[in-house]
């Protein structure tokens, strides 16, 4: 049978049945195989045709520039100065990396970590993404761009990308104010986009101060170019490609910049307190007394914006989180002390309002106050002698207060201090405020063992025992006394500009509360507060300034309990040593500057920090006769103005003897309050 | 006087000589080239040129060839088959590695792929055995398919060591074509289809490598990992869904212009057609191909023995197989495997191997009338 088929008719015949069906299933399933297409090519023919075309263009980035930073007067404090950053594509420098690597270690001085990682980089890269450049270094210095340029041939693989870096123009002038950028985290990123905000890796968000407050106004929209490139991502170059596939109008979408803002702050003020600030660490903040607008916001130990945007290396960074000093904590509202002394003009409004202190009312101090089996010493341990209200602030005087709070209480006390908003944010809005801390009886009952005892009453009459406050709220405290009782949100925006100049917005004060005092009253403590510059034997009298009448307070908290030993300042180790303080205002009748000066562990107010704050002033006064008379010369150089040469020599008339500033204000029976820093 | 009857004898062959299917290849294969030229602007190597060479030596060997009879190769058969086992170990030796696998061997200036040769090598040997074991009644039993299997699955599993997963498929494929198409037992073919199933399953979990897998499951959501494993299949689908009903022109596809596919002259040769020519020419190409298939077949009803007719079955197969699977695959509709697109895509052994399919059936053909 097989032979007669082998031999015979077409063998095929048998088979064609089979053969049909064959057929029969090779045309049905290509059949399908058209239909797959008709669906692909002509119902979804146009979505995929839009694809395509995306495919093909690639958006590069052109980073907008951050909005700028002015000054009151439109110094520009940050601005946004182009620079380049370096990458390096794998692909491109294939075979030479490693040379290319080693040459750009040397020319950058990269340390062996940074060189590590990017030879790690240049390793893990495979497939794709060795197309895909990497940061191998930001903000390369315009020196190094030249030397790039002139050897890229030799550098296989490098790119300099334009970016423009946040520029600080002054350096660690206003550093914790302005802040500075860094980096989107991932996480952040996530966050943001979520939000819809056109946020990407590798972009730069503000990260303290106003960069992070108005980060929103700041940031500008990206622009992109519209460029031709195939599956690697390489650019083709200026081909008939480029000009046949995207329309004109579409090849470059320009960027939009962020807006700019004016700040309230004066630059030049700003620079006067940061150069006669004679501290390792402190805080000086000056108000406009009439509007709450903030003419001076610093620092001490100061940040370096410049360094922190991007360019802090990881060493700097450790060494600063390891700093004692923390010049990460930005003073003037995140960082509590007691008031001290500044803290009395509280005690004696309360004590005048509630009616238990009058013009007549007065106390003898023979150095010490004698109340519920104790002595609660004055700082002059000698004694002040006969004491009524001005003397008492004039000199001072603990004695006198211990006196005022025994019959006033607490409470009152609270109530007043909280109405010249202490004890809570004043409202900044620039960074997290520390609220601080204001006792009153309930607060005592909660959380001091044994609950309240009057005793709390006479340490809180001086600014001591639980008396908490910021710096930035005494500013406030003391604009308020100033003005006449109005309290301001403070403010450090004065306008929101758009890039052309247009105004989009106007800051206006804002009001948050009127003190529940009587003009009387507030002339009383106002007076006193003359004193103390202007009168013979007044606390800051050795200081005070020609021509302007200051009205101002010393003080000097006590950082730890002292127990019954009497000792010199000069000899605390500087960790022990009390925070001095000095709160004023200028003119004294109608004040245009209110400056508070906190300068940690210094001493005694009248020495380590009034003459900051009179430097302050002077130059405030000076700037504004400059301005007045526009023929004048102008402004003195800033150094003249500084705190030494600017101070008064001493009135021949002065007290030769000791001089109550260099005394330390011991005597005081304090809580144990050094760990206070650090809470 | 041998002359006279030699050259008589040619003019009767040539007579018999199918111009019809000759035609129909060349002009494959000749929009294939000039669909190569489109694809290969961008590398700047005209390896269309290449392709062309290659045709010409393909329609030289089939028309030499056709002057033998095919019928010498009955009993070349398994000598063939195992000269192409021994060119598969070679290669499994030292082979050239190209993009990670062992595919090729050198022979001087010319680089062969055996892994195409053995798809030839499988018909030819199947072919012999099934033109030798007529299936009892009822259909082959699983004890007359036991060397059938055999003779498929060794060189597939050759291929699949390389690694070449799409051919090993096809030469699985074609080969199991030829057997159904003998015959098989009803009962017998459910079990062994089941069994292909499960044999698939474990293929899965145990055997198949890592990128093999990824392509499947990036099959399975494309658009997932767009950049990634889904990057062939999504660039390819966008090629082709934006060619539209007449596409963008030759030399016009952006995505084929740009690079966007890799390998897009050889396994992804069909979205460059796709692209630049839209869905009439793909229906067009898609019918030339149907043309060569059902020619296929008919040369297996006219075949003169069973030897012929499972040749011509066994080649109809291995066309339908490839064409299906490959656009199956550009077009989405199949997991990204490497199978050519016969005629149109770049590849000497490739061009060589389906061009002597065509010439063998072309051979077989002209032999219809015996004598």
């Amino acid at each position: 049978m097989a032979d007669l088929l082998r031999q015979g008719k077409t063998s095929g015949r048998e088979f064609v049945r089979s053969l049909v069906l064959f057929g029969v299933l090779c045309s049905a399933a290509f059949l399908l195989l058209i239909g797959r297409l008709y669906h692909l090519q002509v119902t979804l023919g146009h979505d995929y045709y839009e694809k395509s075309l995306n495919n093909f263009v690639k958006e590069l980035k052109i980073p907008a520039d951050r909005g700028l930073l002015l000054d009151r007067h439109g110094e520009v404090l940050a601005d946004s100065r182009p620079s380049y950053d370096l990458y390096l594509t794998p692909y491109f420098c294939s075979k030479v990396c490693d040379e290319v690597v080693t040459r750009l270690s040397n020319d950058l001085s990269l340390g062996d970590e940074e060189q590590q990682h990017i030879r790690q980089k240049l390793r893990d890269s495979h497939g794709l993404s060795r197309f895909k450049p990497f940061l191998v270094k930001v903000d390369i210095g315009r020196d190094l761009v030249d030397v790039f340029a002139a050897h890229r041939t030799e550098l296989d693989g490098l790119d300099l990308l334009p970016a423009p870096h946040r520029n600080y123009k002054r350096g660690t002038f206003a550093g914790h104010t302005l802040g500075y950028l860094s980096e989107v985290s991932e996480s952040e990123l996530s966050l943001l986009q979520e939000e819809g905000l056109d946020y990407h890796e590798g972009d730069y968000v503000g990260r303290r101060g106003i960069e992070r407050a108005f980060e929103s106004q700041l940031r500008g929209k990206d622009g992109a170019e519209r460029v031709v490139v195939d599956a690697k991502g390489r650019m083709l170059g200026k081909t008939d490609l480029n000009a046949e596939l995207i329309p004109e109008g579409e090849r470059v979408r320009l960027p939009r910049p962020g807006n700019n803002l004016v700040l309230t702050l004066d630059a030049h003020l700003q620079q006067v307190a940061e150069q006669s600030f004679p501290g390792r660490a402190g805080a000086v903040v000056a108000l406009d007394p009439r509007t709450g607008f903030v003419l001076v916001l610093m620092s001490k130990p100061e940040i370096d914006p410049n360094l922190l945007t991007g360019r802090v290396s990881k060493a700097e960074l450790s060494a600063m989180a390891v700093d004692p000093l923390q010049p990460e904590i930005f003073r003037p509202l995140q960082q509590q002390y007691h008031p001290g002394s500044t803290f009395k003009v509280i005690t004696a409004l309360a004590a005048l309002e509630k009616g238990t202190l009058t013009d007549r009312s007065h106390t003898f101090c023979n150095g010490g106050y004698r109340f519920a089996n104790r002595t609660w010493r004055c700082w002059k341990p000698e004694g002040h002698g006969e004491v009524d209200l001005h003397k008492a602030i004039v000199h001072s005087c603990d004695t006198f207060f211990y006196w005022t709070a025994e019959h006033l209480g607490l409470d009152p006390l609270a109530d007043m201090a909280r109405a010249l908003g202490l004890g809570k944010p004043t409202g900044l809005g620039i960074g997290s405020e520390v609220p601080g801390v204001i006792p009153d009886e309930a607060y005592h009952n909660r959380l001091t063992p044994g609950g309240y005892h009057p005793g709390n009453a006479l340490n809180a009459a001086i600014g001591q025992g639980d008396v908490n406050v910021t710096p930035l709220q005494m500013a406030v405290l003391y604009a308020a006394i100033g003005n006449g009782g109005t309290v301001y949100r403070p403010q450090i925006v004065r306008r929101i500009d758009d890039p052309e100049g247009k105004t989009l917005k106007l800051f206006e004060p804002e009001v948050r509360g009127k003190l529940p005092v009587k003009a009387e009253n507030l002339k009383r403590v106002v007076d006193g507060l003359k004193g103390v510059v202007n009168e013979p034997g007044g606390t800051a009298f050795l200081r005070r300034l020609p021509n302007i009448e200051v009205a101002g307070k010393t003080g000097t908290a006590q950082v730890i309990a002292m127990g019954a030993q009497r000792v010199k300042t000069e000899d605390l180790d500087y960790w022990h040593g009390d925070h001095a303080w000095f709160a004023a205002f200028a003119p004294a009748d109608n004040p245009e500057i209110a400056v508070v000066v906190l300068n940690e562990h210094a001493g005694h107010g009248g020495v380590a920090s009034e003459p900051t704050a009179m430097a302050v002033i002077q130059a405030y006064f000076e700037d504004k006769k400059a301005r007045e008379a526009p023929a004048a010369p102008p402004p003195a150089d800033p150094s003249k103005s500084s705190a030494p040469e600017a101070a008064p020599p001493p009135p021949a008339d002065a007290n030769p003897g000791p001089i109550p500033a260099l005394k330390p204000k011991m005597g005081r029976l304090g809580r144990t309050v050094a760990g206070d820093r650090w809470s | 006087m041998e002359l006279t009857a030699r050259l008589g004898r040619g003019r009767r062959l040539l007579a018999h000589f199918d111009w019809y299917a000759l035609l129909l290849t060349v002009s494959i294969a000749g929009l294939g080239v000039w669909n190569l030229m489109s694809a290969s602007r961008t590398s700047h190597s005209n390896i269309w040129m290449s392709q062309l060479l290659w045709l010409g030596v393909g329609l030289a060997c089939i028309l030499a060839l056709v002057f033998w009879d095919y019928r010498n190769l009955m009993s070349l058969s398994y000598p063939v088959y195992v000269a192409v086992l021994l060119l598969l170990v070679g290669v499994l030796v030292k082979g050239k590695t190209v993009l990670g696998a062992r595919r090729w061997l050198d022979f001087g200036p010319i680089r062969l792929q055996p892994s195409e040769l053995a798809k030839l090598g499988v018909i030819l040997v199947l072919a012999r055995y099934f033109h030798d074991r007529l299936p009892p009644k009822g259909g082959y039993r699983l004890r007359d398919l036991l060397i059938p299997f055999a003779l498929i699955l060794l060189p597939a599993a050759m291929v699949m060591k390389q690694p070449d997963l799409g051919t090993a498929l096809i030469i699985a494929a074609v080969g199991f074509t030829v057997c159904v198409f003998g015959r098989i037992r009803p009962l017998l073919l459910i079990a062994l289809a089941l069994l292909g199933l499960s044999v698939t399953a474990v293929a899965w979990t145990h055997f198949l490598k890592g990128y093999q897998k990824k392509r499947v499951e990036t099959f399975m959501n494309p658009e997932g990992d767009a950049l990634g494993a889904g990057y062939h299949a999504n660039q390819s689908m966008i090629a082709v869904g934006s060619g539209q009903l007449t596409g963008k022109g030759f030399g016009q596809g952006t995505q084929t212009q740009l690079s966007f596919l890799p390998e897009q002259h050889t396994d992804f040769i069909f979205s460059v057609w796709a692209e630049e020519h839209g869905f009439v020419m793909c229906v067009a190409l898609i019918l030339l191909y149907l043309g060569l298939i059902l020619w296929c077949l008919s040369v297996a009803a006219r075949a003169r023995e069973r030897f012929g007719t499972f040749c011509a079955v066994g080649v109809a197969g291995l066309f339908a197989w490839h064409v299906f699977i490959n656009i199956g695959m550009v077009s989405g509709l199949l997991p990204v495997v490497g199978v050519t697109l016969p005629l149109m895509s770049y590849g000497g052994s490739s061009l060589l191997t389906v061009l002597l399919g065509v010439g063998l059936l072309i051979n077989i053909d002209m032999r219809r009338t015996g004598f």
